[in-house]
């Protein structure tokens, strides 16, 4: 038999699958992916039910029962996303399992690709949790359409935002404690905009944090949409920030990726 | 590099925090070599496995293994299998699934992947729980796991880094049979990190043994036993009655110095002077009872094991930096 080390080097390009299946096989079959999605429907079926509750209170009008659904929905996808970028490499690390993938021949980009592919699994299982709910809430106001699509876009780009956020922060944490802290920690700064007073949102201060925050920015333009009716083109720029932030982050995570070592830190 | 060299190292040195782990080390390691590295806790092995595999980057030095330098590390790794010092294994993946994950990883397709995971699962003696998940498996079969794991990718150098940790007797005792049967039939390059130095004497056709950082002692096992752990004392038994006839004797050979064996009358201890070949020490000892009228009933020298070895060069070791 042919000696693996006189083969053609096939790089990233098969490792990547290889890694991404394994991942997905332990995320899906391994008994991790499905009870977070279970409490992600439970958590939307709750929502809905409220939501649902008020309109018949007319409390909230349909397009503002199908934002804040949806909204909730890309927000806990985008966390569940979040959780499993910032276990991957951190929990491998933890449970020692992370050396034996380091001797590996496949870069180490390669490796958190495969990775970051599992992790974003959990988003697209979420939105597709969250179709059928926005479908009951929004049918008869011509919201359905655009609700899923957007949901589908913005979703999308805080999930890549995440997952390299999360992935970037696993692959320097020394434990899993600190990633998945420090994570959850940044999470909840990134909503706290939307917590500010009414009047300073409307200041220029607080305009900028909204706009440069990916998740507010991502979240007001989903609601320009669904609420107001505003075409994808309208509001355009308040996808910049979360534009923006994906590239750093990706950046970010492949520039650590290259340094990723058995003991965390970055190493030069 | 000379021709047949499966490791070569140049002064290899690695500190954590500023502290010293491995001291300018280097080393050169024979294709086809079984390599026991011996050191105390601490020495420093497991740096030195992860600095040769690729995990670590030395902070000065250089290294090559099979003839690969160490500024292509993607292509020692193609070389290499490590068995990890406390790898872990992930519980809810069955062996053979994990072995064609690994094979996988170094490019080997889905199909040759599974053939590879299949044999080497019936080489290491699992090929009936195979298909069990991992968490069910005992310390030894993932031992045993972990070694075939390090062959996916049909290496050259095989590092297994403290194999036996942690095993009962019986599951040391097929470890160590597996690696010997691993370099014998795979003709590779073994580097096996063990406390185990009886092992090492019967299974290694070399012995490294490692001190703070630095080689204190290298050679074939039997070189070792004799440099390092030259028998210093000897055990010379008499008569009882002629005992304090003995140590006069002995004294005045001005070649031994000698002292009472406790309340044992019937024995002496002789001691090596410095300077002194044991051997001639030993015949001048003996032959100056004989001339004297002394018969002796019983002579052994101690030392001359590798486990002596490894106590007189760790324990020099700490005397020098004392």
């Amino acid at each position: 038999m042919a000696s693996v080390d006189d083969r053609p080097i096939q790089e990233g390009r098969h490792a990547w699958r290889v890694v991404a299946g394994r991942e997905l096989g332990d995320l899906w079959l391994g008994g991790r992916g499905l009870p977070l999605l279970l409490a992600y429907t439970l958590l939307l079926s709750v929502t809905s039910y409220l939501v649902a509750t008020n309109q018949g209170l007319n409390f909230l009008e349909q397009r503002e029962a199908v934002s804040l659904t949806l909204q909730v929905g890309v927000a806990v996808g985008a966390l569940l996303v979040l959780l499993g970028a910032a276990d991957s490499v951190s929990g491998e690390r933890e449970r020692g399992t992370l050396e034996s993938l380091l001797l590996s021949p496949a870069p180490r980009r390669a490796l958190l690709i495969g990775k970051a592919v599992a992790a974003l699994s959990l988003w697209a299982a979420a939105w597709i949790v969250s179709v059928p709910y926005v479908w009951y809430l929004g049918r008869g106001v011509g919201v359905v359409g655009v609700a899923v699509a957007s949901s589908l876009a913005v979703g999308s780009l805080l999930a890549l935002f995440l997952v390299g956020y999360g992935l970037a922060i696993s692959t320097i944490a020394s434990s899993n404690r600190v990633s998945l802290s420090v994570s959850l920690f940044v999470l909840l700064a990134l909503y706290a905009p939307t917590q500010m007073p009414t009047a300073m949102q409307y200041s220029w201060i607080g305009e900028l944090l909204l706009r440069v925050d990916p998740f507010t920015a991502g979240l007001r333009y989903l609601g320009k949409l669904i609420i107001n009716g505003h075409g994808p083109g309208q509001d355009a720029v308040w996808l910049v920030g979360p534009t923006v932030a994906v590239v750093v982050v990706t950046a970010a995570a492949l520039i650590l990726a290259d340094r990723l070592n058995l003991h965390g830190g970055v190493q030069t | 590099m000379p021709e047949g060299l499966a490791l070569q190292a140049k002064g290899l040195r690695k500190a954590y925090r500023g502290v010293g782990a491995v001291e300018s080390l280097d080393l050169e390691v024979e294709a086809g070599t079984v390599l026991g590295f011996l050191g105390p806790n601490g020495a420093g092995k497991t740096t030195v496995i992860r600095m040769l595999s690729t995990i670590l980057r030395p902070d000065a030095g250089w290294f090559t293994v099979a003839g690969i330098p160490h500024d292509q590390p993607i292509q020692i790794r193609r070389r290499v299998g490590v068995l990890p010092e406390s790898a872990g294994y992930p519980p809810g993946q069955t062996g053979r699934d994990w072995l064609t994950f690994h094979a996988e990883l170094f490019g080997r397709s889905r199909g040759d992947a599974r053939a590879t995971a299949r044999r080497l699962l019936a080489e290491v003696g699992l090929a009936e729980r195979g298909g069990s998940l991992i968490s069910g498996y005992s310390r030894g079969m993932r031992q045993r796991l972990g070694i075939a794991r390090a062959l996916v990718n049909d290496p050259r150098v095989v590092f297994l880094d403290e194999p036996t940790f942690g095993l009962d007797p019986m599951g040391q005792l097929q470890v160590l049979e597996l690696m010997g049967r691993v370099a014998r039939e795979h003709g590779v390059t073994v580097v096996l990190s063990t406390h185990l130095l009886a092992e090492v004497e019967q299974a290694c056709d070399r012995v490294l043994i490692l001190h703070r950082g630095r080689i204190v002692a290298q050679g074939t096992v039997a070189e070792v036993a004799r440099r390092a752990a030259a028998p210093r004392r000897g055990l010379v038994k008499i008569p009882p009655e002629l005992r304090d006839r003995a140590l006069e004797v002995l004294a005045a050979s001005a070649v031994l110095a000698v002292a009472a064996h406790g309340d044992r009358r019937g024995q002496v201890v002789v001691s090596t002077p410095a300077g002194v070949a044991p051997e001639r020490a030993a015949s001048l000892a003996l032959g100056s009872l004989l001339e004297a009228g002394v018969p002796v009933l019983g002579f052994a020298m101690e030392g001359g094991r590798l486990s002596d070895a490894f106590l007189a060069v760790t324990e020099d070791a700490d005397g020098q930096r004392r």
